[in-house]
């Protein structure tokens, strides 16, 4: 059987551990080493898994490992993604990929340049309900879309550097947007032309936060579509669950609604002082990283690239500049 | 007090229902042009039939009139009922442009009669405990509000809410309900950035409204949606998230196996299993006010506001920008 040799790059991002997971139970695997220049988050981790620790992910890269997962913070996607593609490395980056149009087409123009693939990790497009409305709506069952309302709410994250916008280089517009926006790139084919957004702050009792945790992202596609979507980290801790991915595309003939979590089940535990979702559908990590998994063993192109990803952290970007100018901006001119 | 309506259609037949039943009330007449819609609610209430509001008023001398007759009528039957010194009752919206809701706010005003305009979002409990709750919260009130109204297309039962010129669409329609709902529990707005396209069988508009409070209120309303009547919200601030989906909260379900009866042709209008449903609430409120003098929680000029933003979304709609509205204009 052939094997993919492959090493993490970066726990800064805590879908790193998930992933993690997912890779430590695939057969065809085998995670090689784990650079991390916090080793408290990860040295022990990596040995109670007889996976090499490297405190300098250079050295990482200088083994025979075929591929990397990056899951540093984002100010650093760009430069650690260009050195693993210049190693001869394919890379599977989280997200946003990165925070400048600039960084972005150098990290998508290194990878080209040395042969190897750039995925994005967008795990929303293996959602099992979304791939169902993908196909719903290439059966054209509502139509042609109209319009997309789509959010996804989430909680404040807990890592330090997502409040610090020289590493994280935006809250929650930059964060939340990217998802669901790809989701409306994938569905409409098409590219966004025009974006408003607001990005504030609203949901900070203790007044001390640094970043923006509030907004609303607007956009127009080429096609004429109309798109809104809501990224707020508005969820607090009494919320059943961490937050959501909902999108309702409306279309000439029809409806389709996505509550991507809703396979639930309500638990009222008496210990935990609130009543709590308990999520029971697919894993999407599993499947995006399985996705890439297999692309790299059978030669295929990855099924998200860093175009995707550029596409939609455009938009993020973009959508701080609309908030900024208090007016519509103009996207991929 | 004697009460009469005026349009026997979807509202009228509500309105003149609700009176009926409502302790020292008298509903003297109900009136229609079309004679056997009139004669139908008369036989339902025990209320007298007229084809006219001019005969209407002369005959049944009512103290107040509702007024439920296609929106574009509102404003000359205003008008009309003002001259005749009767109190006003009118359905949402007010009118079809801020100009000519104006024009009847100060006719009343200049006749003396009082003049009261349906904007019946407020009388609903979900959405009136909301409010407090937000009041409730005072100034740290700011937030993310979301809101849907989504139903069938009127226009397939009462073909003239196809007509825009006549109905005003799905924004000054449907989607003015909460507008009204934003201003009544966020106060002022500032801003609107909005979507509508008519397309088909769907009137569809989406609208975001910036309150001076520095809430962020995303709308969407939605004539042509193929599932059942449906009003969401969720209101998320710093101190907790307030949810509601009229789909999650029926308490009471009756699953026919086939199509008894049809509802009479009427608009889909929001059913609820309380004692007095809101438009009750709504009406007796206003009545109340008639009797002693006093403030609606929902006043004429209230409903001129809504409308102005409800066409102010209608403008950012068609210019693909934001739009701002002098605070003076939004009040006047
Ligand atoms: N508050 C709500 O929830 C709600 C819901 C639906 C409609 N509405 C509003 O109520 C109003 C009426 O809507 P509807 O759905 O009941 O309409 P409808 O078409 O069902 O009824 C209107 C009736 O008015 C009659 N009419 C027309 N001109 C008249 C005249 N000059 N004198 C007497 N009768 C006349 C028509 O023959 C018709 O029977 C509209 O403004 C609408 O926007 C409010």
């Amino acid at each position: 059987m052939k094997r993919l040799k492959l090493g993490m790059i970066s726990f800064a991002h805590s879908h790193a551990f998930d992933y993690l997971d997912a890779l430590l139970k695939m057969k065809d695997v085998e995670v090689a080493g784990i650079a991390d220049e916090d080793p408290t988050r990860t040295r022990e981790l990596a040995e109670s898994h007889s996976v090499v620790y490297y405190g300098d992910y250079r050295e990482l890269l200088a083994t025979n490992i075929d591929a990397i997962v990056i899951c540093s913070e984002n100010a650093r996607h760009a430069e650690i993604t260009v050195a693993s593609a210049k190693a001869g490395k394919h890379v599977l980056c989280e997200k946003p990929l990165g925070l400048s149009a600039e960084e972005m087409e150098g990290m998508i123009a290194a990878c080209r340049e040395a042969g190897v693939q750039l995925m994005t990790a967008f795990p929303c497009r293996f959602l099992t309900p979304v791939i169902r409305a993908k196909e719903a709506l290439e059966r054209g069952e509502i139509g042609d879309i109209i319009a997309f309302k789509g959010t996804n709410r989430g909680s404040f994250p807990d890592p330090a550097w997502f409040s610090d916008p020289a590493l994280a280089g935006g809250g929650a517009v930059l964060d939340h947007t990217v998802h669901v926006m790809d989701l409306m790139n994938w569905f409409s084919g098409s590219k966004v032309s025009e974006v408003y957004a607001y990005a504030e702050t609203l949901f900070d009792p203790e007044g001390t936060r640094t970043i923006d945790d509030a907004g609303m992202v607007h956009v127009t596609f080429q096609n004429g579509i109309f798109g809104v979507l809501d990224p707020s980290w508005s969820r607090n801790p009494s919320f059943p669950t961490w937050g959501d991915v909902t999108l309702d595309v409306i279309g000439t003939k029809g409806v389709i609604s996505i509550d991507a979590f809703n396979q639930k089940n309500s638990v009222y535990a008496r210990g935990a002082g609130k009543g709590s979702w308990s999520f029971w559908g697919d894993d999407m990590n599993v499947l995006m990283i399985r996705a890439f998994v297999n692309a790299l063993l059978e030669g295929r192109e990855v099924p998200i690239t860093g175009e995707d990803g550029m596409k939609s952290a455009l938009v993020a970007l973009e959508a701080y500049r609309s908030a900024e100018e208090g007016k519509p901006v103009r996207v991929f001119v | 007090m004697k009460v009469a309506v005026i349009g026997c259609g979807g509202m009228g037949t509500i309105h003149a229902d609700r009176y009926a039943s409502m302790p020292g009330i008298t509903l003297t007449g109900v009136c229609d042009i079309d004679v056997q819609a009139a004669e139908k609610l008369a036989e339902k209430t025990g209320a007298t039939h007229f084809s006219s509001m001019e005969d209407l008023i002369r005959e049944a001398r009512p103290d107040v009139v509702s007024i439920a007759v296609p929106t574009y009528m509102h404003v000359p039957l205003i008008k009309q009922a003002a001259e005749e010194k009767v109190h006003i009752i009118c359905e949402k919206p007010i009118a079809l442009s801020p100009a000519e809701a104006a024009e009847a706010i100060d006719f009343c005003e200049s006749r003396g009669v009082r003049l009261f305009v349906g904007q019946v979002v407020r009388f609903f409990p979900q959405y009136q405990q909301l409010a407090e709750q937000i009041q409730h919260a005072g100034s740290s009130s700011a937030g993310i509000y979301h809101a849907s109204r989504a139903g069938s297309h009127p226009g397939l039962v009462r073909d003239w809410y196809h007509d825009r010129q006549k109905s005003g669409g799905v924004i000054v329609d449907l989607m003015i309900h909460d507008i009204d709902y934003v201003l009544g529990a966020f106060g002022e707005i500032e801003e609107v950035f909005a979507f509508h396209r008519v397309q088909g069988g769907i009137d569809y508009a989406s609208a975001t409204f910036r309150c001076t409070n520095g809430t962020i209120a995303q709308l969407e309303g939605f004539w042509g949606y193929p599932g059942p009547f449906t009003t969401t919200f969720e209101f998320a601030g710093k101190d907790g998230i307030i949810r509601y989906d009229s789909n999650d909260a029926q308490s009471v379900r009756v699953r026919r196996t086939a199509d008894l009866e049809q509802d009479g042709g009427f608009v889909e209008t929001p059913q609820s299993e309380l004692v007095h449903d809101p438009y009750y609430r709504e009406l007796f409120h206003f009545l109340e006010c008639i009797r002693s003098g006093m403030e609606p929680a929902v006043t004429a000029a209230d409903a001129l506001n809504a409308l102005k933003w409800a066409c102010a979304a209608e403008e950012s709609a068609q210019s693909g920008l934001p739009v701002r509205l002098e605070k003076e204009a939004a009040k006047s």
